[in-house]
């Protein structure tokens, strides 16, 4: 709950505003009856005609006047509620994007999703109507105390000795709700999750025709979220009518004092009547109590669930004074030592694992599928950190960089070419924000993916769909590439990036690379395109095999000549062998 | 913080109605016209099958509220003849009468909570399912066109709306009619001419709901629409954080992610504000009806038309009136938004299904696999063909590659073949059956795909492998697996089958993917097998054992192979070589190296000496 004032701290102001307008509001609305009884009691008993007008129309002004404290009440409370809201997704989206990888595997996409929407709004809700009507029922229910006390101390002690009674059970079914709907939340973020997958695969499940099996796995979470639901709202329903019994049996208590106090003289008739009149209008606040509980446990769950995520510790924070936060790099990468194993496993990934890449060098990384290649990748940007070992970039540890400034000098072009909703020029612009046209249309030719762009019906304003799912594997992944190559990077990182690529647009590919003055790392399959690197390292379950020049390789590694065989046959292989 | 003050009056008025968040791509769209009685009219048809239910919580909310108004009653009465007359033998026994009373009431008021919970969260689980199922008969563009975090809110956020308004709306609404009609017949036995006045406001009350429910309907339409655009682009950006991460766009998401918001804040705003205008109106008009019955009943009074004790309870009536007004008034807001949420969940619910309906479908029982594209032709854009006049034929148990640089429409010719999309022109049979007469799923029971993305689900890898064939034993899913080469790397991960693969199947590999989307493709033992790219992933050496494997597999069905490595493929009985969408080149490996054409050009390229 700190996170709702936290955040509201800086709407007061019109917190406030809204607070006095809604008591003007409440004030108007108890003033009302008196004039009413005023008008009855004095105009028409003795019909007055005269008394009348002038106190309905002080009525009508009143009223006037409460509409629109009423109207700018709703005004400053949904000002705040809004903003606060606002505010609060601002904040959870810009520590999101400050997570590290390895905080995401702690919260699945799907649970931030709801997490940042539907949690926030159950929030949001909360503040708007606690604005306009959080305050009555409690302060209808003291004052309607008081007033009983004024009337007769003895017969109101029983209201009195209610009340620890009633914080209690009121504590205690807010937090029991609190718990309830917090497992409701997490069942949503189930129902968000199968949904989220069925739609990234729905190829797949067509394909495979699953739609019966989704379909049940669906509703195997909507029934899970629905009975958790109903459960946590069925017990929040107990609240009211609980309250109400509780209370009318303490009228009657009263009135039972009342006939043993009234013959001997201990209260009056008309005390015994007012007070139960006030127990009565204490009881009417019950019902708009209980819903402000309800709302304010279901807030409660949303507001833990927010303060998970804003407390979830940023491990690669960049360290203090990080000295060489805005140098420019050459692009010399050394790995030494290099240990790592993915969180919350014990599986190395890669193990002891030293090489050195000069500036400018290009370097080949071959290896069997699994054998940690795109992990390696994944540790140069600081995507992760190592579990042990240093990566040094110029001979500096690259934890002394600031994050920014090394990602912005390093070009990478994923395994999986992940595309956003826009344009093809607002894709590739994406390495570079102010990159110009001109920019971009040389990073698109030297990806090779110039002229199929202004095959495009609207050439570089063509609109990608999600992903990028209306362009084939290959020019999703060459429009990749020129994403990375666009912003000039110092250090160009392909991992396995051509695959889709049939080898004469690779083989015109790779030249135009060499245009681009940068440390250059591939990951790839292909012995062609390894055969062209300054360097080639072959991995082995995390390790680093062997490394070396295609020829040194082709006569000193069996598992190099293996490949090379597996990709060109024994010919070749004996041929080649013989040329080294 | 006194600036914040004058904020309030800086929210642009929201004047565009044309949805300019919608992604572009489905702005051609036509808009539906619809309106939001409709909109309640299907509500209510989810509503009604639960009627038996229904009219079991109107009955408790008929109790409880004849309850609560027996119980002051008897209260009264115990003070007049008990506590007035100072005799206080026998009070006991009604106050323990009264405290049955009391217990019923509350008992009826938590039965009609309890059934009315029941209800709604049926109802609302009943959208999603029925959201969810209506999801899958869509065609494949349909979901090429939307982000998935919009798709997604509807299931959470717009139904969410639903379900808040169902729990608490209904009995509110309910309980406020049965009291209004109440003090209405009161107060028309009192006084017809008196209550005719009262009425008077109703004309007033109807023209300003009018003017703000234009407005808030409207409003909380866009606003659960700008929702639905904010989880969008969560969903986008937070799936593709590695692309965020490595390019350093933090902060270029961050801001765009602030645009949104701010849309969303915007409208939200004026959506609560008008909404709260509601209450406050019916507030006001209240006390203008009570001021004119007390003044034109005064007069009345004053002619001697009637008399003053009957104006005297009419003006309580007519004050008594004015609750149930005011919370009618304050349901009415929740109902809209309930109402916005419903139509954005019915407008996915009135997409139209993938065209299936069309008569005389054949029935498609048992398959050769002898395929035919006559003369196809298939764009994905309105200009531009994808792929065009493309003609060949496959004999059952042939192997088929298609060969062409990307984009050349290889993809393409699968997508036609599979029916994810439908040809334009021209004609795809298999067995002689024209496809668009067989149903999707008659037709793809008879294929397995290894799709260029390997999607996996959350879940173990068994599960995994299994969806391919979901009666398969584990026996058949190791064995299966050992096939596709994934067994060794399958028992080296701590859970070996029963390795739970996260979102995404992230944890495991590209390539280990590739090999589990291939185990599950062999598990699945199709007549037409398809792979698009089905290796590009995995290493070489890893390649060649798998292709042994698949080459047994391809034996005696259709298969179709996309692939760049050309050594893959070689041994194919047809390769048809693509360019822009058509077929320049076809034949057998051989024959095409000696067409000395692009065919032998791309082999020469994979064979240049280093």
């Amino acid at each position: 709950m700190r996170i709702m004032f936290k955040f509201l701290k800086s709407y007061r102001a019109s917190a406030s505003v809204a607070l006095v307008f809604m008591l003007v509001e409440l004030f108007v609305e108890l003033w009302q009856p008196l004039i009413i009884a005023k008008i009855i009691d004095e105009g028409i008993m003795n019909s007055d005609i005269p008394f009348i007008f002038k106190w309905g129309a002080v009525m009508l002004g009143i009223s006037l006047f409460a509409f629109f404290g009423g109207i700018i009440n709703s005004f400053f409370a949904a000002h705040v509620s809004q903003s606060f809201a606002f505010d609060i997704r601002n904040s959870l989206y810009e520590k999101i994007q400050s997570f590290t990888y390895a905080n995401f595997t702690r919260f699945p996409t799907s649970s931030l999703i709801t997490r940042m929407t539907n949690d926030v709004t159950q929030l949001q809700n909360t503040v708007f109507m606690g604005l306009r009507i959080m305050m009555r029922a409690p302060l209808l229910i003291l004052g309607s105390t008081i007033m009983a006390f004024t009337v007769n101390a003895k017969l109101a002690l029983i209201l009195t000795a209610v009340i620890p009674f009633l914080t209690l059970f009121l504590a205690w079914i807010m937090k029991k709700g609190g718990s309830l709907f917090q497992s409701v939340q997490v069942k949503l973020d189930g129902v968000n999750s199968v949904m989220r997958e069925n739609l990234t695969g729905i190829r797949l499940i067509k394909a495979f025709l699953r739609r019966n099996y989704e379909g049940k796995r669906f509703s195997r979470a909507n029934l899970t979220l629905k009975d958790e639901t109903v459960y946590a709202l069925r017990v929040m329903e107990t609240v009211n009518p609980f309250l109400l019994f509780f209370m009318n049996i303490c009228v009657l208590v009263i009135l039972w004092l009342g006939s043993e106090l009234v013959p001997t003289n201990g209260a009056e008739i008309g005390e015994v009547v007012a007070i139960v009149n006030y127990a009565a209008r204490i009881t009417s606040a019950f019902s708009p109590l209980s819903f402000i509980i309800a709302a304010f446990s279901r807030a409660r769950a949303s507001a833990g669930r927010m303060a998970e995520v804003f407390e979830t510790a940023n491990e690669m924070e960049d360290a203090e004074g990080s000295i060489h936060s805005n140098r420019e790099i050459c692009g010399d990468v050394e790995f030494m030592g290099v240990y790592f194993e993915y969180p919350d496993t014990d599986r190395p990934i890669l193990q002891d694992l030293s090489f050195r890449v000069k500036a400018g060098e290009t370097i080949a990384i071959l290896g069997a599928t699994g054998s940690g290649k795109s992990t390696l990748f994944q540790l140069i940007p600081r995507l992760y950190g190592t579990t042990d070992g240093n990566i040094l970039i110029d001979g500096h540890d690259i934890r002394s960089y600031k994050q920014e400034s090394l990602r912005k000098q390093i070009g990478f072009v994923p395994q999986e070419a992940l595309l956003f909703t826009g344009t093809v020029k607002e894709n590739i612009a994406w390495g570079k924000q102010d990159a110009s046209l001109e920019e971009i249309i040389k990073a698109a030719k030297a990806a090779q993916i110039h002229q199929t762009i202004m095959k495009l019906p609207k050439q570089y304003e063509a609109v990608l769909g999600q992903k990028g799912v209306n362009l084939s594997g290959g020019q999703k992944q060459r429009l990749s590439i020129a994403r990375a190559l666009v912003r000039n990077p110092k250090i160009l990182m392909l991992d396995d990036s051509t695959s889709a690529l049939d080898l004469k647009t690779e083989a015109i590919l790779l030249k135009s690379l060499k245009e681009y003055k940068c440390t250059t790392l591939v990951i790839t399959q292909k012995i062609s395109t390894a055969a062209e690197a300054d360097s080639i390292l072959l991995l082995e379950d995390g390790r680093l095999l062997t490394e070396g020049s295609h020829d040194s390789l082709l006569k000193n590694s069996q598992l190099y000549r293996q490949i090379f065989e597996s990709q060109f046959g024994e010919e070749e292989l004996e041929h080649a062998q013989r040329s080294v | 913080m006194l600036r914040d003050l004058f904020s309030p009056f800086r929210y642009k008025p929201i004047l565009d109605n044309s949805g300019s968040n919608e992604s572009p791509l489905s702005r051609n769209k036509k808009p539906k016209v619809k309106n939001q009685q409709q909109t309640l009219k299907r509500l209510w048809r989810y509503l009604a099958v639960h009627r038996i239910h229904l009219i079991l919580v109107i009955a408790m909310v008929i109790i409880s509220s004849v309850l609560s108004l027996l119980g002051p009653f008897l209260a009264g009465k115990s003070i007049d003849h008990y506590i007035v007359t100072k005799e206080s033998k026998g009070i006991l026994k009604l106050l323990a009468g009264l405290a049955v009373i009391y217990l019923f009431t509350s008992v009826t008021l938590f039965l009609q909570n309890y059934w009315m919970v029941g209800i709604a969260q049926n109802t609302v689980s009943k959208m999603r399912n029925d959201l969810f199922n209506h999801l899958h008969k869509l065609p494949i563009p349909f979901f090429d066109k939307r982000q998935h975090g919009e798709l997604m809110s509807r299931v959470t956020n717009d139904i969410e709306n639903v379900s808040s308004t169902l729990n608490s709306s209904v009995i509110q609404v309910i309980s406020s009619i049965l009291i209004l009609i109440g003090t209405i017949s009161v107060m028309l036995y009192l006084s017809p001419l008196l209550t005719l006045l009262t009425l008077i406001i109703i004309p007033l009350m109807y023209t300003g709901m009018k003017w703000i429910t234009k407005r808030t309907g409207r409003l909380f339409k866009i606003q659960q629409r700008n929702l639905g655009d904010l989880n969008g682009f969560i969903e986008e950006t937070i799936s593709g954080q590695r692309i965020v991460k490595t390019f350093s766009q933090e902060k270029k998401v961050i801001d765009e992610f602030i645009s949104k918001n701010s849309k969303l804040k915007g409208a939200g705003f004026w959506a609560s504000a008008y909404s709260g205008f509601i209450p406050k109106l019916m507030n006001g008009l209240n006390n203008l009806s009570f001021t004119v019955i007390a003044a034109v009943g005064g007069w009345l009074a004053y002619k001697g038309h009637i008399s003053i004790g009957t104006i005297v309870i009419f003006a309580e009536y007519s004050r008594q009136f004015t609750r149930p007004l005011n919370d009618l008034a304050n349901q009415f807001n929740t109902v809209l938004s309930a109402i916005a949420g419903a139509e954005r969940v019915f407008d996915i619910l009135d997409e139209e299904e993938e065209a299936n309906d069309e008569k005389n479908m054949y029935d498609f029982p048992y398959v050769d696999g002898r395929v035919e594209f006559c003369e196809v032709s298939f764009s994905y854009e309105e200009e531009g063909k994808t792929i065009s006049d493309i003609s060949f034929a496959v004999s059952p148990g042939e192997t088929v590659a298609l060969v062409g640089a990307t984009g050349a429409g290889k993809t393409t010719i699968i997508n036609l073949l599979s029916r994810f999309y439908d040809a334009d022109e021209g004609s795809i049979l298999i067995d002689g059956k024209e496809i668009k007469k067989i149903k999707r799923e008659d037709l793809r029971k008879h294929m397995g795909f290894v799709l260029q993305d390997s999607y996996l689900f959350q879940g173990t890898i068994r599960e995994n492998i299994r969806y391919g064939r979901l009666e398969a034993s584990d026996e058949e899913v190791e064995r299966a697996a050992k096939l596709a080469n994934a067994h060794s790397f399958i028992m080296k991960t701590p859970g070996q089958y029963d390795t739970v693969l996260k979102q995404d199947g992230s944890g495991i590999s590209q390539g280990q993917k590739q090999l589990l989307s291939i185990a599950r493709a062999i598990l699945a033992d199709p007549s037409i097998l398809i792979l698009d790219e089905a290796t590009s992933s995995i290493d070489t050496i890893t390649e060649l054992k798998i292709q042994e494997a698949l080459q047994r597999l391809m034996e005696g069905r259709t298969s179709f192979v996309i692939a760049h490595r050309l050594n893959t493929i070689q041994k194919a009985d047809q390769i048809i070589v693509l360019s822009d969408g058509q077929i320049i080149e076809r034949g057998s490996h051989h024959e095409l190296l000696s067409q000395k054409g692009y065919y032998l050009g791309l082999f020469n390229s994979q064979l240049r000496k280093i």
